[in-house]
C-alpha cells in the first residue's frame, strides 16, 4: 500500500522537487532577498505567519470570501444552467448574458466592484462573476448530455415533472457540476486575491500581500502565496472526494 | 373486449406510413406484430403509447390503461442500482415497504434478486434487459409495449428472456403487443400473430395460435407461412 503510494506520485514528488531546486539556484544567482529570497527563508516566514494571532483570521477571511462567492455562483449556475438547458428559448436569451460576463476583464469587475461595494464584499463579488459562467456553461452541457430516451422512459412511465429533474437531470449533470466546479475554483481564488488587493478589507491573504509587497518583504509576499496555492489545493482535493462520492455509480 | 386502432393515417417525411389503417387487439394475451425493418412498427407502438401523435385516427379502449414499455434498448438509469431503477416507475403512492418488496419479488423472476443493489454499469447487456423486463412489470400496467426487446441479443439469452417474460406474465395476464421481426421469437411468446407489409401498412396474415407455445410441428409449419407472408409482403 505504502510502497504503491510512493510509485503512484513519485513524478510528482519528483516535479516538487525540481521546482524548489530551481528556486534555490536562482536564490543563489541573485544573491539578495529583496528580488528571490531563499526557499528555507522563505519557509520559516511562511511557519512565522501560521503562529501569527491573525493567521486564522486572515486566512479565514479569504477561505470564507471564496466559499460564499462559490456557492453563490454554483447555485445561480445551476439553476440557470438547468433552465436554459431544458428550455432552449431561454438559453438562446441568456446566452449574450454568459458571453458577456466571461469576456469582461477581471480588472474591469474589480475597478467597478471598488466603486459599488464596501472593501469586504469586492472579492466576493469578483469571484462570482468569474465562477459563475464555468459552471452554468458546464450545467447546461450537462443538461444535453441527458439521453432523451431515458427522459421519454420517464415520462411514459408518468413519473413526474419534479421527480424527474430531481433523479434524471440532477444526477447527469452532477459530473459536469463537479468538473465545472473544480476549474470554477482553480480561477475563483485567483480572483479573491487580486480583488483582496484592489480592495483592501482589513483581513484577507491579498491585503497582507500588499502591505508585505509594500515593504519589500519578498519571501513574505512568496509565502502568502503558497498559503494560497495550499488552500485551493486543498479545494481542488475536497472536490474530488466529494466527486468520488456522489458519483460513485461511474466506477465499474 | 378489445383496443382498437381505427382510421390510422401517419405521414413521415415523403413517406406514407399509414393510410387507414385499423388494427383491433384482443385484451389478456400476447398479440405479436411482425414485420420486415422499416415498415414502422416502433411508430405505430410510439403512436399507441402516446409518445408520437397520428396524423388521424382514434385510438379506442386506452383510456384509463397503465402502460408500460420495454424499448429496444434498456434505458435504465446509470446512478441508480438495480432496485432503485425499478422502484423508480412505482408510484410514490404506494408505500415504501411495498414497493420494495414488489421489487424483490420481480427481481427473483427475472434471476437478479443477488444483483439488487447493482449499478447498470456493472451487469451484461442481457441482464439490463431483464431489468427493463422487470420494470416493465413493476408499475402494474394492463398494457406492456414491447419494440423488440431482445434485438441483438444471442439465441441462448434470447430464450432465457422468453422465458423470465412468459414467467411473470402468466401470472397476471396483461395485454401485450410485442413488435418484431423475428418469427422464432413471434412463435415462442404470442398467441395470436399479424403480419404488417412495407408502408403503406396493411396487415397480410394472421394467425392465431391454440397452443401457445406450439408443438415442434405446428411451430415450423407456422413458421414457414409467416416467412412466407413477409416475404411476399
Amino acid at each position: 500500500m505504502k510502497i504503491s503510494f510512493i510509485k503512484k506520485h513519485y513524478p510528482g514528488i519528483i516535479s516538487v522537487i525540481a521546482m524548489l531546486l530551481l528556486w534555490k539556484l536562482l536564490a543563489l544567482y541573485f544573491n539578495s532577498a529583496l528580488i528571490v529570497p531563499h526557499p528555507e527563508r522563505t519557509l520559516i516566514t511562511m511557519l512565522r505567519l501560521f503562529t501569527d494571532v491573525d493567521f486564522l483570521g486572515i486566512a479565514g477571511s479569504t477561505i470564507l470570501r471564496g466559499t460564499a462567492g462559490f456557492i453563490i455562483s454554483a447555485l445561480l449556475g445551476i439553476l440557470i444552467g438547468i433552465v436554459s438547458g431544458i428550455r432552449p428559448r431561454f438559453n438562446a436569451f441568456f446566452r449574450p448574458v454568459l458571453v458577456t460576463i466571461r469576456s469582461v476583464p477581471v480588472i474591469a469587475l474589480a475597478l467597478l466592484a471598488l466603486i459599488w461595494f464596501r472593501p469586504g464584499f469586492v472579492p466576493v463579488f469578483i469571484a462570482m462573476l468569474t465562477m459563475f459562467p464555468f459552471i452554468c456553461t458546464n450545467v447546461i452541457d450537462g443538461i444535453r448530455s441527458v439521453d432523451p430516451g431515458i427522459v421519454e422512459m420517464a415520462k411514459f412511465y408518468r413519473v413526474n415533472h419534479s421527480r424527474i429533474i430531481r433523479e434524471v437531470h440532477i444526477p447527469a449533470i452532477m459530473p459536469f457540476i463537479i468538473s465545472g466546479a473544480s476549474s470554477a475554483l482553480g480561477i475563483g481564488w485567483r480572483a479573491i486575491i487580486i480583488g483582496e488587493v484592489l480592495s483592501q478589507p482589513d483581513y484577507g491573504i491579498g491585503t497582507m500581500m500588499h502591505a508585505q509587497q509594500i515593504y519589500l518583504n519578498v519571501d513574505a509576499v512568496i509565502a502568502w502565496t503558497i498559503i494560497a496555492v495550499l488552500i485551493s489545493y486543498i479545494f481542488e482535493k475536497l472536490i474530488r472526494l466529494s466527486e468520488r462520492k456522489l458519483v460513485s455509480w461511474k466506477e465499474t | 373486449m378489445s383496443i382498437h386502432v381505427g382510421g390510422l393515417h401517419k405521414q413521415f417525411g415523403n413517406i406514407l406510413l399509414y393510410r387507414n389503417f385499423s388494427i383491433t387487439f384482443t385484451e389478456g394475451i400476447i398479440t405479436c406484430i411482425l414485420g420486415p425493418s422499416g415498415c414502422g412498427k416502433t411508430t405505430l407502438l410510439n403512436m399507441i403509447g402516446g409518445l408520437v401523435n397520428p396524423d388521424s385516427g382514434n385510438l379506442s379502449g386506452f383510456s384509463n390503461k397503465r402502460m408500460s414499455y420495454i424499448f429496444q434498448d434498456p434505458r435504465l438509469l446509470p446512478w441508480k442500482t438495480v432496485r432503485g431503477n425499478i422502484e423508480f416507475v412505482i408510484s410514490r403512492e404506494v408505500q415504501k415497504e411495498i414497493r420494495r418488496q414488489k421489487t424483490d419479488t420481480l427481481l427473483k423472476l427475472v434471476e437478479l434478486g443477488a444483483f439488487a443493489d447493482y449499478y447498470p454499469a456493472q451487469l451484461s447487456g442481457g441482464m439490463r434487459q431483464r431489468v427493463a423486463v422487470a420494470r416493465a412489470f413493476a408499475c402494474d400496467p394492463d398494457i406492456i409495449l414491447m419494440d423488440e426487446p431482445f434485438k441483438g441479443l444471442d439465441i441462448s439469452l434470447k430464450k432465457n428472456l422468453t422465458r423470465s417474460f412468459s414467467a411473470i406474465w402468466k401470472a397476471e395476464k396483461h395485454t401485450v403487443i410485442y413488435v418484431t421481426h423475428d418469427v422464432d421469437e413471434a412463435l415462442m411468446l404470442g398467441k395470436e400473430i399479424m403480419v404488417m407489409s412495407p408502408p403503406p401498412v396493411q396487415i397480410v396474415a394472421y394467425e392465431n395460435i391454440n397452443v401457445s407455445p406450439p408443438d415442434e410441428k405446428q411451430f415450423n409449419s407456422l413458421k414457414k407461412k409467416l416467412l412466407m407472408a413477409l416475404g411476399e409482403s
